[in-house]
């Protein structure tokens, strides 16, 4: 969010990259804080406080968020999905989250804002966000419900071609729906007196997330945005259709970055009609491209984009560029 | 106007954490003393406390507490408990099952809850602490509604999803009668059908040292002659924690749930001394006048009276001014009236004393026998006139009055009668 990042950018200052000598003392009280969570965690936790180094903190953020979920729910945690939901999935309130927030800063020798945390709502979000802390990089951006109207406003290709309806993006992934509404051109001849939804134009929509996702979603380099109009298809593999879909039809999208290394960004995509799968596309790669912030082009209808979807609150850092030439400014 | 009834009792006390074993004790005249660890100190002048067994409060770290397996609290509703929120919990839960009440029976627009603790000095101490040493942005984000006066109702009405009336009571150690009190008002004025009424202290060193600092505390280090309420050779209360819960219902409800209760509540008075911040009045003018409203409310007069659980805590002043308010009430019925304070069993429960006594009476009648009161020797010449059975009479009562009075001269007193 921009109000996150702008308003907190001496938080976003690299940590030390030397760490504080380790003393026995640091060692026992470390243990005492730690005292309800995994052995490993400690591990963790001790082998980042002697090193600085980052690989460490996942295995601390989860054992930490580990020791705050009822037990019965610490199974879920097990197989760390990073989509797992803090609030809905893991039931951890706003207050646990702070007990969370104030065991994580204590031993992991950091201060965490407010502001910052009101963003985090999945596993993932939290490891990143962490991450991002530890290594002085611009925070992430966290999970945005986006709406059709700047849906619209950002996507390089348009009605009648556009099979997204709403989507809502973080910095790990990117879930959209859309409805099939019989009024689609191409269903008068597909097929005849049987309107079918064809298979390529559902991985033309896992595609459209995906390019959602580049422009709203993916990190990028300082000054730098992913410009709409360098991205373009390159490939897919693994590609299968399980189930035939049809007008009333509500799909749910959603796809993952596999790899993302200039020019080109590999994804996973799957549909699915409810709890039903239909279609799975275990690669789809897009080239991409950057821009200078400051040349990006604005949107047409220059939607506010200040996340008041999700926080329901006004902020005043709100202003009518877009999120990605604001995000590192 | 409705009638009221004692439906349900919970206890987590020095004496017993369940109703057989508070009654045997009460019967028996079994007390709950013990030396107490942490006053065991040169510079610590007071040794006894009545303990709350088979709970372990002392970490600062609610994780840390065990308590009997058969309360299962999660971690969730654990981490915004006081010492005395847990044992006012669990005795929540046996109030509940001994009423047979339903979850609809308790989260409904018609059921309430008022509560009554001294809050957590032990927790407000840790935090502040912290605070200090770490900076607030280190403290915990419960620290305030686990400490502060009302974490009590704040904890209980959440967890149980009270929706009905719900507040906590101070008026020191008559909040939780001040609370039955109101209880009873609301039943009454048809404002609720169903009402929880709650006491509980932590009982613990940062509760009950600070009442050396007034001199009020027993020295005696002998647990067996540490509280003699009425006795000569009495020297100052022992303090107690833990947790009593009592369900009070209309008429209508028990009727409707085919509920047994306990007693019946049929009254209640109060009335204050003006006087003095913490020292009773001499002549126990308040209590006296909280009596004489209470039997009034109650249509009750003074000859019908069987029985008063008295306040008395064992302290040198209060003891004698409560026995010349029961002389002031009672007059010529002074020798007949059995009087006597089940203190000496317990020890003082503060902002539980109250409940947790009305608790005693209700079993009392319900049981039939009228608890003795122990480790009198020598009646203070002061305190005399009054009929004070040292040992339990198994006769049957049919009004019990409940005194209790608090800091500032706050006075109540509350009529039961057998339920029929």
């Amino acid at each position: 969010m921009p109000d996150a990042v702008s308003t907190n950018s001496a938080t976003t200052k690299p940590l030390p990259t030397t760490p504080k000598p380790f003393a026995p003392e640091d060692e026992a009280a470390l243990r005492e804080a730690l005292k309800r969570c995994s052995p490993s965690t400690f591990e963790a936790a001790v082998q980042f406080r002697k090193t600085g180094n980052p690989e460490h903190v996942p295995a601390v953020v989860i054992g930490i968020i580990e020791r705050f979920v009822e037990p019965d729910l610490r199974m879920k945690l097990k197989d760390a999905d990073d989509d797992l939901r803090l609030i809905e999935d893991l039931g951890i309130d706003s207050l646990t989250m702070m007990e969370i927030v104030i065991l994580v800063e204590d031993v992991l020798q950091m201060s965490i804002n407010n502001d910052e945390l009101r963003n985090l709502r999945m596993v993932g979000d939290v490891k990143t966000f962490i991450d991002c802390k530890i290594r002085g990089l611009p925070l992430p951006k966290p999970t945005r419900f986006i709406p059709i109207e700047h849906i619209g406003a950002v996507m390089p290709i348009q009605p009648p071609f556009l099979f997204l309806n709403e989507a809502s993006v973080s910095s790990t992934a990117a879930n959209g729906k859309y409805k099939i509404s019989g009024q689609e051109f191409f269903l008068q001849g597909h097929f005849k007196d049987n309107p079918v939804m064809p298979a390529s134009i559902m991985l033309e929509a896992l595609g459209q997330l995906a390019v959602l996702y580049l422009l709203e979603g993916a990190p990028t380099e300082p000054g730098k945005v992913v410009s709409a109009q360098t991205i373009f298809f390159t490939g897919c593999e693994g590609v299968r259709a399980h189930r035939v879909c049809k007008p009333g039809d509500i799909l749910t999208l959603s796809i993952k970055p596999k790899r993302m290394k200039m020019p080109l960004a590999t994804f996973e995509g799957s549909i699915r009609v409810g709890s039903e799968k239909a279609v799975i596309a275990e690669e789809i790669t897009l080239t991409y491209a950057f821009v200078d912030a400051a040349n990006a082009p604005v949107p047409i209808n220059g939607v506010a984009h200040n996340g008041d979807a999700i926080n329901g609150k006004a902020q005043v850092a709100s202003s009518p560029t877009p999120l990605r030439a604001a995000i590192n400014s | 106007m409705p009638r009221v009834f004692i439906t349900g009792l919970g206890f987590i006390t020095s004496i017993g954490n369940d109703v057989a074993t508070v009654v045997r004790n009460l019967r028996e005249l079994r007390h709950g003393f013990e030396v107490y660890p942490p006053f065991q100190k040169p510079d610590i002048p007071c040794k006894v406390v009545g303990t709350v067994k088979d709970f372990a409060t002392d970490s600062t770290d609610p994780e840390d507490w065990t308590f009997p397996a058969r309360y299962r609290i999660k971690r969730e509703l654990l981490r915004s408990m006081a010492p005395n929120g847990l044992f006012a919990h669990c005795a929540m839960l046996q109030a509940i099952d001994d009423a047979k009440l339903t979850d609809a029976d308790i989260s409904n627009p018609q059921t309430g809850l008022y509560a009554a603790s001294g809050g957590s000095p032990f927790l407000t101490h840790y935090h502040h602490e912290r605070l200090q040493k770490f900076g607030v942005m280190r403290c915990s984000p419960l620290g305030i509604v686990a400490s502060i006066v009302g974490t009590l109702n704040f904890n209980l009405v959440a967890a149980f999803r009270i929706q009905g009336a719900s507040c906590g009571f101070s008026s020191a150690c008559a909040s939780s009668a001040h609370g039955l009190g109101y209880a009873f008002d609301d039943l009454v004025l048809g404002r609720q059908k169903r009402m929880f009424v709650v006491g509980a202290e932590d009982g613990n060193l940062d509760a009950i040292l600070p009442f050396a600092g007034m001199r009020t505390l027993s020295l005696q280090t002998d647990p067996n002659i540490a509280s003699r309420p009425f006795d000569a050779a009495r020297d100052g209360f022992v303090a107690t924690g833990g947790g009593v819960v009592m369900v009070l219902e209309t008429e209508d409800e028990v009727i409707r749930r085919g509920a047994k209760p306990h007693a019946e509540v049929i009254g209640w008075g109060q009335a204050s001394d003006g006087y003095n911040v913490a020292i009773s009045h001499p002549e126990g003018s308040g209590s006296a006048a909280a009596m004489t409203n209470a039997l009034r409310s109650s249509h009750v007069a003074p000859g019908e009276v069987d029985y008063v659980n008295a306040h008395a805590t064992s302290t040198l002043i209060g003891d004698v001014s409560e026995a010349r308010a029961l002389r002031a009430v009672f007059k010529e019925e002074t020798k007949r009236v059995a009087v006597s304070s089940t203190k000496a069993l317990t020890g003082h429960g503060l902002s539980l004393a109250g409940v947790m006594e009305s608790a005693f009476c209700a079993l009392a009648l319900r049981e039939g026998f009228i608890p003795g009161n122990a480790h009198l020797t020598k009646v203070d010449p002061e305190c005399a006139g009054l009929n004070i059975p040292r040992t339990t009479e198994n006769r049957q009562a049919e009004i019990v009055v409940k005194n209790s009075s608090g800091f500032g001269g706050a006075n109540v007193a509350v009529v039961f009668k057998r339920a029929m």
